[in-house]
């Protein structure tokens, strides 16, 4: 797979199409074509001709384009827009105009990358099918019968669909990783502190982190070289602390040591099992050395996960109480019952679900049976982490244990959903960064993700084992959806 | 067992209101995933350190003062205001 950023920058600045072209020709499909997959919950057409018009006079006054000038993309919408409605497509931030920008748009904003709307995702990032998302769920671009996955279901439909050439999500518990498997794309959840936070909605703090969903792998390292900055108005923010990852991403991955924890393979679907087993025989035969070993405290995950996350949630979504910005419930009649009834009629059931679970743990009695137990697992988890990544460079495993699922499937039973997310909270929780790649796909024809998990900061390690094997593979593990913008 | 007074009670300290209705389904879910989440209180750890889970040092900045938000910009968002400030009525 040939980076589309890089194809498309050389076919503007070569003048075979103009920046304002190329974007309309976005802006036409998202208008005939996004009713079929629920990608964007807000198109911002004028800002994106004004973005492309700036670019155009780069170029006509003879300037070098930065790597992502001009190329038309997306945000989740809980990425803040300063004038641009941001509602977490939540109904209690309807009506919800930032005045800030969140720092990732900033920094894209300056290279003049050209936004064409924000995306759909389950309410405040809580779900794995964007359903709980307020405007109704974001549709798999390879099935539309099928969910795109989530929370950023958004960015994953509409970059599958063709509709953007990348777009940024947050990850909190696997919420890029998840869809892009299931979108058949290439998702990067950074490591925690890679990418500055200032601006993204918060849902739980210790773990959320922004990154790309691209097409292409190539397409991720721009991504992620250009967003990975420091920020002062992110205390947790280091940027990207190593050479920017492009420079080493076509590097031989021989001699590479590729971890297989069998933990991960547990209970996963046999169609995805296979898909992976045969990624590592391609991996073997690009020279990677493969080491076997146990993660037991892996089976700790999902609890702690959700322990900790609805924890952070019941503490950060506190502030939504009607008084500053966003929903306030018309008939009331003392303060509390005002807060009270604006928080009820403007959450949805998950979101509320979250919260209270979070509120229940935290609460005198239960804290040091969940709260701190978790907090303490995490610590472990961590150092099994550690301890993995002296045995190797990076590990394999299944983005998900099954391909992307059916609509209304999530909303049967709680506890069976959050299980979905086995294999990708880990990462979250030990603060790593991790790629999903497309590696196949099932009977139906559904693409089938497959994650490489690095340690902290060595994100150039990852995205080197995936453009390997990408570029061993070929355009066989990719299928592009048949709709939006035609790019060959 | 989480009781339909207990989830009453949380839901008070979230600042949320629980219809009748709702509540079998809620205090059912609630049971199940507090069930789920049982898994670990039996389980032994190693106390590990977790104030700094992931080795972070914070990344400081001079403390230098520069220019805030627009306060008639940030106002806008609120539904209720008035001279300035945000409306919010008084206790009853």
């Amino acid at each position: 797979m040939d980076s589309q950023i890089k194809k498309l920058s050389e076919l503007m600045a070569s003048k075979q199409i103009s920046c304002v072209e190329l974007t309309q020709k976005y802006i036409d499909a998202i208008e005939n074509e996004n009713n079929k997959i629920n990608a964007y919950v807000n198109q911002t057409p004028d800002a994106a001709i004004e973005a492309a018009k700036r670019v155009d006079e780069k170029i006509a006054s003879g300037e070098t384009l930065l790597p992502l000038e001009g190329i038309p993309m997306t945000l989740k919408d809980n990425i803040s827009t300063k004038g641009i409605e941001t509602t977490c497509c939540s109904n209690i931030l309807k009506n919800y105009y930032p005045i800030y920008n969140a720092t990732v748009w900033e920094t894209l904003k300056r290279q003049n990358a050209v936004l064409l709307g924000k995306t759909n995702m389950d309410e405040f990032a809580m779900g794995s099918s964007s359903e709980t998302s307020c405007f109704g769920g974001a549709l798999n671009p390879h099935d539309f019968s099928r969910v795109a996955g989530g929370s950023s279901g958004g960015v994953a439909s509409a970059v599958g669909g063709n509709l953007a050439v990348y777009g940024l999500g947050s990850d909190t518990g696997g919420s890029i990783r998840q869809p892009a498997s299931f979108c058949g794309l290439v998702g990067l959840k950074p490591t925690y502190g890679a990418v500055s936070r200032f601006g993204l909605i918060a849902y739980a703090s210790s773990f959320d982190q922004i990154g790309p969903i691209t097409t292409n792998v190539e397409d991720t390292a721009l991504v992620y070289d250009a967003i990975s900055v420091y920020d002062d108005k992110d205390s947790t923010c280091r940027g990207r602390v190593n050479e920017p990852v492009c420079k080493s991403l076509k590097n031989s991955i021989k001699g590479m040591k590729i971890g297989i924890a069998k933990e991960y393979f547990d209970g996963i679907r046999d169609d995805v099992n296979s898909a992976v087993q045969n990624a590592i025989k391609i991996y073997e035969s690009l020279g990677a050395e493969i080491v076997y070993f146990d993660m037991p405290s892996l089976k700790y995950s999902l609890p702690v996960y959700y322990i900790l996350a609805c924890a952070e949630a019941s503490s950060n979504l506190g502030r939504y109480d009607g008084i500053r910005y966003g929903y306030k419930t018309p008939h009331y009649s003392d303060r509390d019952e005002m807060v009270c009834k604006t928080r009820s009629e403007g959450f949805g059931k998950e979101v509320k679900r979250r919260i209270l679970l979070g509120t229940y743990v935290l609460s005198a009695g239960y804290y040091d049976a969940y709260y701190k137990k978790a907090q303490n697992l995490r610590g472990t988890l961590v150092n099994a982490f550690d301890d993995a990544f002296t045995k190797c460079d990076t590990i394999l495993a299944p983005t998900v244990p099954m391909t992307a699922f059916p609509l209304n499937f999530t909303a049967k039973d709680a506890v069976e959903t959050y299980l979905t997310d086995i294999c990708t909270v880990p990462v979250n929780i030990a603060g790593l960064p991790a790629v999903s790649i497309p590696c196949g796909f099932d009977n139906a024809g559904l693409p089938i993700g497959m994650q490489l998990i690095g340690n902290r900061f060595c994100e150039s390690t990852i995205l080197n084992a995936a453009y390997q094997y990408e570029n061993a593979v070929g355009e066989k593990a990719f299928k592009s959806a048949n709709m939006g913008v035609n790019l060959s | 067992m989480v009781t339909h007074e207990e989830i009453l009670k949380i839901a008070k300290l979230a600042k949320l209101s629980v219809k009748e209705e709702e509540l079998d389904e809620l205090t059912k879910d609630m049971n199940e995933i507090i069930e789920f989440a049982n898994t670990i209180s039996k389980v032994g750890s190693d106390n590990s350190d977790f104030d700094n889970i992931n080795n972070l040092s914070n990344a400081f900045r001079e403390d230098v003062v520069v220019p805030s938000y627009d306060r008639e910009e940030i106002l806008k968002n609120a539904e209720s205001r008035d001279d300035g400030y945000f409306l919010v009525k008084k206790r009853a």
